[in-house]
């Protein structure tokens, strides 16, 4: 305008000339001030709107100008409304326009002042043209003021001017009266109107004005049109889904014949993107053309819109004019969107063709053609069918990934996501990696997470994403966020079969021996060594004492959350270790009172645990963790959602399990229907919260401690039970109860089968005098080949002296293969066992062969060698029996526990039931009965002395004195057993055995 | 839908803003200024296309002046009717995500589409002031906004025709010369 106000001429160059931003933001404030003067003087009387009315027309405007220029600098400017509103109100055209130009940048539609302005918007609107068409110039200047109104109203719009306008703004665009003009500026405020509140507009009935509207001559028009009905289309498909003719055959007039005012080309392309947004919008019918024969005289459009695509694909060129270039591609890669969207309806050749393409494009020079390439193919990739042929490019596509533009870099990352699989994913993650070294900070944490999921998704060993893993924490550990390595701990726990457990306790160690080395190691390494550290211990120079000392060097330089972990990995080393107890003790003394809570309750737990709970409970605590809780959605999963939207590329393809995922887990599940042992234990479910299960299960303690049956279960069935692994036989599922049952027989009698199926029955039978006894195990041969490599293991706990001799090469000494059992033979193995101290746990026996056809078998057992089997029966009077149980009063002396039987599991308690407790009680358990203090038939008491080989300080042995009564309750369906003795673990042990013996005895 | 545009100079300075969707004056500052960092840094040989915090920022540069054109899919509810959606069965290509019982339709801008429309607005610009610079924009600030609302109203593109875009401009000229100019 060649007539600029001055004082605003001169504002803004002494905002030009400002030197700082602190130089500017003092004139700002000083303008504002002189305008908040001006606009409210005080000693004037404002008018009934809040404006001045002493303010003349010129300084309005300046005024308001300056404060819409001063918004634009990015200052608040919170007061003047009243003015705008007074221009907007104003009958002078040039006011107007100041006044709604100001209305949409300074206001929203929620702003208290804007019911005040409603009529006279309503009123503008309504000005249109006379349809007497009299007055040119007047009529010209109407169609203006309509136009502001409509404008402003589409930037603004809040609910309030909604109700009030949207049937008229309906009806503008829909009258024959009204301007172009005025009519593309409608169709967009009213899609603004429809997106506040989508139910103005019906569908059904509305579609057919749009259709006319397609049919208008000026472009203007059908491109904001278009704009609308993409708006309204998406939101009710259907009922614009007629439209998709109309659509078609404006697309074609343009693509086809070029038909286009002259002034809608651009560069010689006809109006691109009126083009975009024809093509968008037949993006939303993906079914459009399924059931469709392509070129055989189906559909009319059908064909019609195929044509077009083929044109666009085959004859967009790289032209001499970047712009027309641009703008051909602009309508190239909607094109090849709307092929993505169709999927796999879309006839093949044409894909491949898109994708060739594509391929072009991601080699060019030009990196924006070169961007979006890449992120068109990640989407055309992910077609059914389609990644082999995006996988060709593989190479051009790494080498993307090292541009110096970030933008391509990240889209080259996509890309490389979305295309890797099984057969591409070591080369894919290895060229990551190696490219994770240089790249800058603001991808790397996007490249981890990645990374991370591709090797989780497509190891086909899972060793090697250990390694990954670790390759990634060392290359840039800061990345590595935590819900990665808490990925890593899940899935070697999770993954009992083969060798990985031990292999990444074995790598973590060699990784945390340095003493330099990223906390997240040293926070894998602790959870991993104190979970499976046991499985290397037999390593040299990787024994427990070691394992603590590599974890323990990197202490004083962690913070407490990688404390916290360590504490734990400490307290089960300790556990395992005799030796780590001295090296462990003063850790825990000095955190004690650690200022952060987490470590202090730790070491506090740990270190009184074994004070406050028998050894086995605290056994059973530092036990390894049960697998965790495979979540439908890993936490990686849902960081990369957070960051990329759940339908981004990325996103889709992660969530979709791969080949060798899907195996894993149907390993795992085929693991998992194997129940472990401990099936009661709640897996955790949270894995942050997984660091935390010491206290969480030292609440479930004594629910624990109940559950525990005399350690009958096949120890760590979880572990060896390699049913999950092909090549390894461990004890199938249904098997269990039969071997729970012969094992419990068998505490009780002298002989009998531990274990049997279709190739081998253990027999076993065992006699005791005092402390020792004699046990005899058979391995029977029931299979018509051979066994091969016969080996049987048995672990020898502290409290027992074993003394072993069987035939040639049958005991597992670690060095020979093991012996043959020939068909129809046995094996024999005789243990000579002296007690030393009471115990629970029945020592575990392994025993492990190969079958011709070259199956491993591995079979987890425990011999049936309990507590009572070393029981001397007293036979004690009734008066001596009470004496002595009143002095085992107390609960370190005293155990008990109800059992109520299962309804099904006998026909209830009836003295017949209560004849075989008692026998099987004297005869199984050797307790001496106590007849005289049992006054009914429904109790049981006897007493026994438990002899151990151990010497006391005179050097006689030592025994410990044992009473037991069991009491029945027929009506509730219950026995109540209670033993006391001197021992704790003693009370313990036999109560358990007690309770199995009269379940038996059913 | 496009959600803001810009005008700066070489040294960052914001010479013009439009948004198309409201935002606070705090938030438009730190959004206006890390974008503007972000665009100026780059070079030459660098894409067109800059992903921040959720926009996808197109930039085009003549001489001194950024072009800087922000943009967000469209998030359209649609209401899954039962007869609809079964009838729709899940092909709805790449760009629905369900939500409860909405399904939202995303619809993004194309981004050479968006490059050449800054081109096209420079061209506009180019014919109503001849060769446009910063200096046209900073004074005549009303103008070049009357125009970019004659070419984009609500975050889309409604004109592209140059004749009908500059004819209310040139219309207002001629208004506010024959009654009083617009300033005196």
């Amino acid at each position: 305008m060649s007539t600029q106000a001055r004082g605003l001429n001169n504002f803004i160059s002494d905002l030009r000339n400002a030197k700082s931003k602190e130089e500017e933001s003092n004139r700002v404030e000083v303008e504002l001030a002189k305008i908040r003067q001006k606009f409210n003087p005080g000693d004037s009387k404002l008018a009934a709107d809040g404006s001045n009315p002493s303010l003349s027309s010129y300084q309005r405007k300046k005024y308001v100008w300056k404060l819409a220029y001063i918004h634009v600098l990015g200052y608040e400017v919170d007061f003047g409304h009243a003015e705008v509103l007074s221009l907007v109100r104003s009958k002078k055209f040039n006011e107007k326009t100041v006044g709604y130009v100001a209305l949409s940048l300074l206001l929203r539609g929620s702003d208290a002042s804007m019911g005040s302005i409603v009529d006279t918007m309503k009123v503008d609107l309504t000005s249109g043209p006379d349809p007497t068409g009299k007055k040119k110039k007047g009529a010209v200047k109407n169609d203006a003021v309509q136009c502001l109104a409509l404008c402003s109203l589409a930037n603004i719009s809040g609910l309030e001017l909604i109700q009030a306008m949207h049937v008229e703004v309906q009806h503008i665009l829909v009258s024959k009266t009204s301007t172009e003009q005025v009519k593309k500026k409608s169709a967009l405020c009213l899609l603004r109107l429809t997106r506040m509140s989508p139910d103005l507009i019906s569908g059904r009935e509305f579609a057919p004005h749009m259709g006319e509207l397609l049919r208008d001559q000026h472009l203007g028009v059908v491109t904001s049109v278009m704009s609308l009905l993409n708006g309204l289309a998406s939101q009710q498909p259907t009922s614009y889904e007629c439209l998709i003719p109309n659509v078609v055959h404006v697309l074609s007039l343009l693509v086809m014949k070029k038909e286009c005012a002259r002034e809608y080309m651009y560069y010689h392309t006809p109006s691109p993107w009126l083009q975009i947004k024809l093509l968008k919008f037949l993006q939303l019918y993906p079914n459009a053309i399924e059931g469709h024969d392509i070129g055989m005289g189906g559909n009319e459009h059908v064909n019609q819109v195929m044509n077009v695509i083929t044109k666009i694909l085959m004859e967009t060129d790289v032209s001499d004019s970047i712009n027309k270039s641009n703008a051909d591609h602009a309508i190239l890669f909607e094109a090849v969107n709307l092929i993505v969207v169709w999927g796999t309806t879309c006839p093949v050749l044409m894909r491949d063709g898109a994708m060739s393409i594509l391929g072009k494009f991601i080699s060019v020079r030009e990196p924006n053609i070169r961007y979006l390439g890449l992120m068109i193919m990640a989407k055309l990739a992910q077609i059914e069918g389609s990644v082999e042929g995006a996988k060709k490019h593989q190479a051009t596509v790494i080498v993307s990934l090292k541009d110096a533009d970030i933008s391509v870099r990240r889209r080259a990352l996509d890309l490389l996501f979305v295309i890797c699989d099984t057969d591409n994913a070591d080369r894919i993650v290895d060229e990551l990696v190696a490219h994770l070294v240089v790249a800058d900070a603001s991808i790397r944490e996007e490249m981890v997470l990645k990374i991370a999921i591709l090797a989780e998704k497509y190891a086909t060993d899972l060793r090697w994403y250990v390694d990954t893993i670790l390759k990634l924490i060392s290359i840039s550990g800061d990345y590595v966020s935590d819900s990665i390595w808490h990925r890593v701990v899940q899935i070697v726990t999770n993954h009992p079969q083969g060798d990985l457990q031990s292999y990444a306790a074995a790598t973590l160690f060699v990784a945390v021996t340095p003493h330099r080395c990223h906390e997240t190691t040293v926070r894998i390494a602790a959870y991993i060594l104190g979970e499976f550290g046991f499985l290397i211990a037999e390593r040299p120079g990787m024994s427990g004492e070691d394992q603590f000392h590599v974890l323990h060097q990197h202490w004083f330089i962690v913070d407490t959350t990688t404390r916290a972990i360590l504490t734990t990995a400490y307290a089960k080393l300790a556990n395992l270790y005799e030796e780590c107890r001295p090296l462990v003790a003063p850790v825990f003394a000095r955190s004690k009172n650690s200022s952060d809570v987490e470590v202090q309750q730790r070491c506090v737990e740990y270190s009184t645990m074994r004070e406050a709970f028998s050894p086995e409970s605290v056994e059973d605590l530092l036990r390894e963790m049960p697998p965790f809780e495979d979540k439908r959605r890993s936490a990686l999963e849902v960081r990369l959602i957070e960051t990329e939207g759940e339908k981004s590329a990325a996103a889709t393809k992660a969530s979709t399990p791969s080949e060798v995922e899907q195996q894993r887990a149907l390993m795992s599940i085929q693991m998992l229907s194997n129940p472990p042992a401990e099936e009661e234990m709640e897996p955790i479910e949270e894995e942050e919260e997984d660091e935390q299960d010491v206290e969480k299960t030292s609440a479930n303690n004594n629910a624990v401690q109940l559950r525990d049956e005399v350690g009958m279960d096949p120890p760590d069935v979880n572990k060896y039970n390699g049913v999950s692994n092909p090549m390894v036989v461990g004890i199938p599922k249904e098997l269990i109860p039969a071997m729970r049952k012969a094992f419990s027989n068998l505490c009780t009698s002298p002989s009998g089968v531990l274990f049997e199926n279709s190739l081998l029955q253990v027999g076993v039978k065992h006699e005791y005098i005092g402390a020792q006894g004699r046990i005899s195990v058979f391995f029977g041969n029931l299979n018509s080949t051979p066994l091969q490599n016969f080996r049987v293991k048995i672990d020898q706990p502290g409290h027992l002296r074993m003394q072993m001799q069987g035939t040639q090469d049958l005991l597992d000494d670690g060095e020979s293969d093991g012996c043959t059992v020939a068909t129809k033979t046995q094996a024999k193995l005789l243990i000579l066992v002296e007690v030393t101290a009471p115990f629970v746990d029945a020592p575990s026996m392994r025993i492990q062969f190969e079958t011709e056809n070259g199956d491993q078998h591995d079979y987890p057992l425990r011999l049936p060698l309990v507590v009572t089997c070393f029981m001397e029966p007293v036979n004690l009077d009734p008066g001596a029996f009470m004496q002595r149980w009143k002095s085992l009063e107390g609960p370190d002396r005293e155990c008990q526990e109800v059992m109520k039987l299962p309804p099904s599991a006998s026909s209830g308690i009836d003295e017949g039931y209560m004849d075989r407790v008692a026998s099987v009680i004297v005869d199984g358990l050797k307790f001496g009965r106590c007849q005289g203090v049992d006054p009914t038939p429904w109790t049981v008491s006897g007493a026994a002395t438990f002899r151990t080989g151990a010497k006391d300080m005179n050097g006689n042995n030592i025994n410990v004195g044992c009473l037991l009564r069991i009491e029945a309750n027929p009506k509730a369906n219950a026995f109540r057993v209670t033993t006391r003795t001197l021992h704790p673990l003693c009370s313990k042990a036999i109560k358990n055995v007690s309770l199995v013996s009269i379940k038996l005895a059913a | 839908m496009i959600s803001f545009i810009l005008m700066v100079n070489k040294q960052g300075q914001t010479r013009l803003s439009s948004y198309y969707e409201w935002m606070d004056m705090q938030e438009r500052v730190a959004l206006e200024s890390e974008i503007i960092r972000k665009c100026l840094s780059r070079s030459e040989l660098q894409c067109s296309f800059v992903e921040y915090r959720g926009f996808k920022v197109i930039y085009r540069r003549y001489a001194s002046l950024f072009f800087i054109v922000g943009t967000k899919a469209d998030i359209d509810v649609r209401k899954v009717l039962k007869s609809t959606s079964s009838s729709k069965g899940g092909g709805d290509g790449g760009n629905v995500v369900k939500g409860g019982d909405k399904l939202y339709v995303e619809n993004y801008e194309n981004e050479l589409g968006l490059l050449e429309f800054i081109h096209s607005l420079v061209e506009t610009m180019d014919r109503w002031a001849g060769s446009i610079c910063e200096l046209d924009i900073m004074y005549q600030l009303e103008q070049v906004h009357f125009l970019l609302d004659e070419m984009v109203m609500n975050g889309y593109i409604v004109e592209t025709n140059k004749s009908n875009i500059l004819r209310p401009i040139d219309l207002m000229d001629r208004e506010s010369k024959k009654n009083e100019n617009m300033f005196r």
